[in-house]
């Protein structure tokens, strides 16, 4: 009977939808559309946040912003309909669900941030959401490894990117982007810039999976798919992009910036248009094809002139309209036909007619036909190389790798959908659910409307563009338009992109045996490394953590020594020889005790005699605290040198109930003569440092003033407390929640002791 | 302990309560003479640690107003709550508030401060007391 209940309930869970959910981003894209309809950008917010470090709560809504809310909000809408479809059933869907709405608010406070500081810790957050996400189905290996390296590579070029903002602030005299741009015009010549904008371009490169950090972009695939198509298609990766777009205005002048980008960006594009061919899962080959589009993005970014500006943000646009659909048909696939590789794929037109519609205009505009949104996009690329005047290797560069995405294209509508079905069976694909087939839909006939209207998104992508480049003037750009290198660049492209479509076959089994790529390639270099690190670890812990006190004195001692003897020795310090005439017999009788004390604990050899001696030594301070004018000290001494004693002592008689200890911890003989050494190098040290401090000049403005407010303002005549509960009050307030902490870790390790011993008995 | 100690029993008994009077005597007095949250807290530890060495970790628990745990939780939330009533008058938080209660004959100064210090004094308390506790429990033969 329970069996089945439990059953019962389980599936009811199963079918508790997450469509509601998509309200949430629903709304905001309503909200969006209405606001930008009714206020003129850039809207601007500001509210201190950390006031101390000057870091402000800064919002700067341009077009560029916009554009991409409009995405992260609009295309989240699409993915929340498609995702309650796609997990119907899978037992993590609502940790899904919650982590795609904690990542669209981090993106959203990402593009909207205009402080430097909270766009980065924004930043990082989508990079944790990332990993997260990707290692949904984290019971596979391989799932967990992808999530891992997604996580290093980007968590690494974000601690990068921190490094190179504080710089650009240091160079810049401030952390707000808007006016960082306004400055640089007037900015003297830093020779620190080079450096800044290095670290900022690696924090840029690992997260929009741009050369040689690419590689973390097609492992990432392991996410669920409305996940990849969300994250690692239309938001997430192109959040680099979206910073150096955000930065083009300020640093689009320096030669350092164009090379870079232009080269990396160029660099990208080829190699993953390369490795498009080497796959046969579709939603890895999509992925490849993002990488390239990535890199066409930083290349345009890279490109001075207006219609490289305009051509970021319409190809932004146009990538995230046809990518996002070509992922939920991956999905789709997956979900009818239950496999993605493109072997086992042919004729699903017969079965999934709606989604095979879908691929069909996707690939129209990825391939950049004519009349589609994707034909916009290449018009813009087109005008912005010739504006540019780029070398001909880019412009060769740019004709392949748009021959690839013809290539690609052609596969995920021709060669999945069209042709027969020739693969034996045993269940026929079945067509996706409606709420799996309209966002798909959706895209692809916003994406045939724009193309067919481009004049609709002008002024979305004008703004954008404008945000890009200052000075941007849709004019100059319609004045530069040559229909002549636009059609030569499509029809190239096609040409090229039928050839390798139908030689795919061939391509792929020649450069499959092209193993080069797998064994020198960035990523192995990340497997060398990953596997090196725990060696590193494994070797330190064998040599340094050897679990033998009297070592460990030794060189923690020694070196301590050793750094504070350097120290000594540059400070080339003035010696004062103590007074010793104001020296009172108290004084002098609790200096002979401690001194007493810590000589014969160098001849006990019982554990219980040694501690009772060294707590001398703890007396022995806390007599001297009293007789110098420190009596809250001297008391606190006492107390916890006495229960310190008392408990310890106690312990260790009742562990000799046990059998005996073997003697108190000596060094091994032969460590003995260093032993030796170090102890008294240390004494020498210490002696040498006190004398040396008190030579110093001796600053009495904390004391004076804590004396002179400890009454009047705080209402006390013990300085000293009052100091702990009200001068450094919120010190106090970490050190007892420190103690509270201590209790919370020492507790599972005495419980562990005390359950071991009873197994023991 | 399985030999029991009888005198020490006696003594301890009536010397835990003395000494617990005392800590909170120390802690009130702290803030114009020597003494305080810490010395206070201190001084109940080792009352603590005394009951446990005398009899066993389960009986000075029972005499402990709360657990451990809870004792230096409520401490450190006691102290964090001092500083609230600053934010109310628009001061820092943690800035200590003071005022006099009339009680006829004579006035008693309050503060905030008051509380801070006890949320001290509790959060030593249970946190250095729970972990003796938990020692000795970890080490002492069984019942």
């Amino acid at each position: 009977m329970q069996p089945q209940e439990l059953n019962a309930t389980t599936t009811a869970a199963a079918h508790t939808t997450m469509l509601p959910l998509v309200l949430i981003p629903a709304t905001l894209f309503a909200l969006l559309l209405y606001v930008l309809f009714t206020v003129a950008l850039p809207w601007t917010f500001s509210s201190p946040w950390i006031p101390s470090l000057g870091i402000d709560f800064r919002v700067q809504v341009d077009g560029l912003a916009a554009q991409f809310l409009l995405l992260i909000t609009g295309i989240g809408t699409l993915v929340f309909v498609y995702g309650a479809g796609y997990l119907k059933g899978d037992p993590k869907r609502m940790r899904v669900f919650v982590l795609l709405l904690l990542f669209m608010a981090a993106m959203i406070g990402a593009v909207i941030s205009d402080h430097l500081i909270v766009l980065f810790v924004f930043w990082e957050l989508t990079s944790v959401l990332s990993f997260l996400l990707v290692g949904t189905h984290h019971e596979e290996e391989s799932n967990r490894k992808s999530a891992q390296q997604a996580l290093l590579v980007t968590g690494l070029g974000g601690l990068f990117l921190l490094a190179g903002f504080i710089l650009l602030s240091e160079i810049g005299g401030t952390y707000s982007i808007q006016q960082l741009i306004a400055r640089t015009a007037t900015l003297p010549d830093d020779a620190r810039l080079p450096a800044a904008l290095a670290l900022i371009f690696v924090g840029a490169f690992t997260k929009s999976a741009q050369f040689p950090f690419h590689f973390w972009l097609p492992n990432a695939m392991a996410a669920p798919t409305p996940v990849s198509a969300y994250l690692h298609s239309a938001t997430l990766v192109k959040l680099g992009i979206y910073l150096l777009a955000r930065l083009d205005a300020a640093f689009s002048d320096l030669p350092f910036w164009e090379v870079t980008l232009v080269s990396v960006g160029t660099l990208t594009a080829v190699g993953a248009a390369i490795q498009t061919v080497r796959e046969r899962d579709l939603k890895r080959i999509l992925a490849w094809s993002t990488v390239a589009t990535l890199g066409t993005l930083t290349m345009l970014v890279g490109l001075p002139g207006n219609g490289a500006a305009l051509a970021v943000a319409t190809l932004f646009f146009a990538h995230a309209l046809y990518k996002a659909p070509l992922f939920f048909v991956a999905g789709n696939l997956d979900h009818g036909a239950g496999t993605r590789i493109i072997d086992q794929l042919t004729g699903m037109r017969r079965y999934m007619p709606w989604t095979a519609a879908a691929a069909l205009l996707a690939a129209f505009s990825m391939a950049g036909l004519p009349l589609s949104f994707g034909f916009v996009a290449k018009d813009a690329l087109t005008i912005a190389k010739a504006e540019a005047d780029v070398f001909m290797l880019v412009s060769y560069a740019t004709v392949f790798v748009s021959g690839v995405s013809v290539a690609v294209a052609a596969i995920a509508a021709i060669h999945i959908f069209w042709g027969r079905d020739t693969i034996p069976r045993e269940v026929h694909p079945h067509e996706a659910p409606l709420n799996m087939l309209l966002p798909p839909l959706v895209l692809v006939a916003l994406a045939l409307v724009f193309g067919l209207a481009p004049t609709l998104v002008d002024p979305l992508l004008g703004a954008a563009a404008h945000a890009i480049a200052p000075g941007f003037d849709t004019a100059a750009v319609d004045a530069a338009y040559d229909a002549g290198p636009v059609i030569t660049a499509t029809l190239s492209a096609l040409v090229l992109g039928i050839g390798i479509y139908l030689g795919w076959d061939r391509l792929h089994a020649l450069l499959d045996r092209v193993r080069v790529f797998d064994n020198v390639g960035p990523e192995s270099w990340y497997w060398r490394k990953l596997k090196f690190l725990p060696r590193l670890a494994a070797w330190q812990t064998r040599r340094l953590q050897h679990g033998l006190l009297p070592r460990y004195l030794l060189v923690l001692v020694g070196s301590v020594t050793l750094a504070m003897l350097a120290l000594l020795w540059i400070a080339q310090p003035v010696w004062i020889w103590p007074a010793w005439h104001t020296l009172t017999w108290p004084v002098a009788a609790a200096c002979v005790l401690i001194a007493s004390a810590a000589i014969a604990t160098l001849f006990m050899r019982d554990h219980l005699v040694l501690l009772l001696v060294s707590g001398l030594v703890g007396y022995g301070s806390a007599i001297l605290f009293l007789f110098t004018g420190a009596p809250d000290l001297a008391f606190t001494q006492f107390a916890v040198e006495t229960v310190y004693v008392v408990v310890a002592a106690a312990v260790l008689v009742m562990l000799r109930r046990g059998g005996p200890l073997p003697n108190a911890a000596q060094p091994e003989a032969r460590l003995r003569p260093f032993a030796l050494a170090v102890a008294l190098a240390f004494g020498a040290m210490l002696t040498a440092l006190v004398l040396y401090t008190a030579g110093l000049p001796f600053d009495a403005a904390l004391s004076d003033f804590f004396g002179a407010q400890s009454l009047s303002a705080a209402h006390g005549r013990n300085v000293v407390n009052v100091i702990i509960v009200d001068f450094r009050g919120i010190d106090t307030l970490g050190e007892i929640s420190v103690l509270l902490f201590a209790l919370l870790a020492a507790l599972p390790l005495l419980r562990l002791a005390h359950a071991a011993r009873g197994r023991v008995t | 302990m399985n030999s029991r100690a009888l005198l020490a029993e006696v003594l301890v008994r009536r010397l835990y309560i003395v000494v617990l009077v005392a800590s909170a005597w120390v802690l009130l007095r702290g803030h114009n003479a020597p003494g305080g949250g810490f010395i206070g807290g201190l001084l109940a530890v080792a009352a603590t640690a005394a009951y446990a060495l005398t009899f066993d970790a389960t009986r000075a628990l029972q005499r402990l107003p709360l657990g451990p745990l809870r004792l230096a939780a409520l401490g450190v939330l006691v102290s964090l709550i001092s500083g609230l009533p600053a934010l109310l008058q628009n001061l820092p938080f943690l800035t200590h508030l003071w005022f006099t209660l009339p009680l006829g004959f004579t006035e008693l100064p309050l503060s905030t401060v008051m509380l801070f210090d006890l949320g001290v004094y509790l959060c030593v308390w249970g946190a250095l007391g729970g972990y003796c506790l938990a020692l000795v429990r970890a080490i002492e033969p069984e019942p």
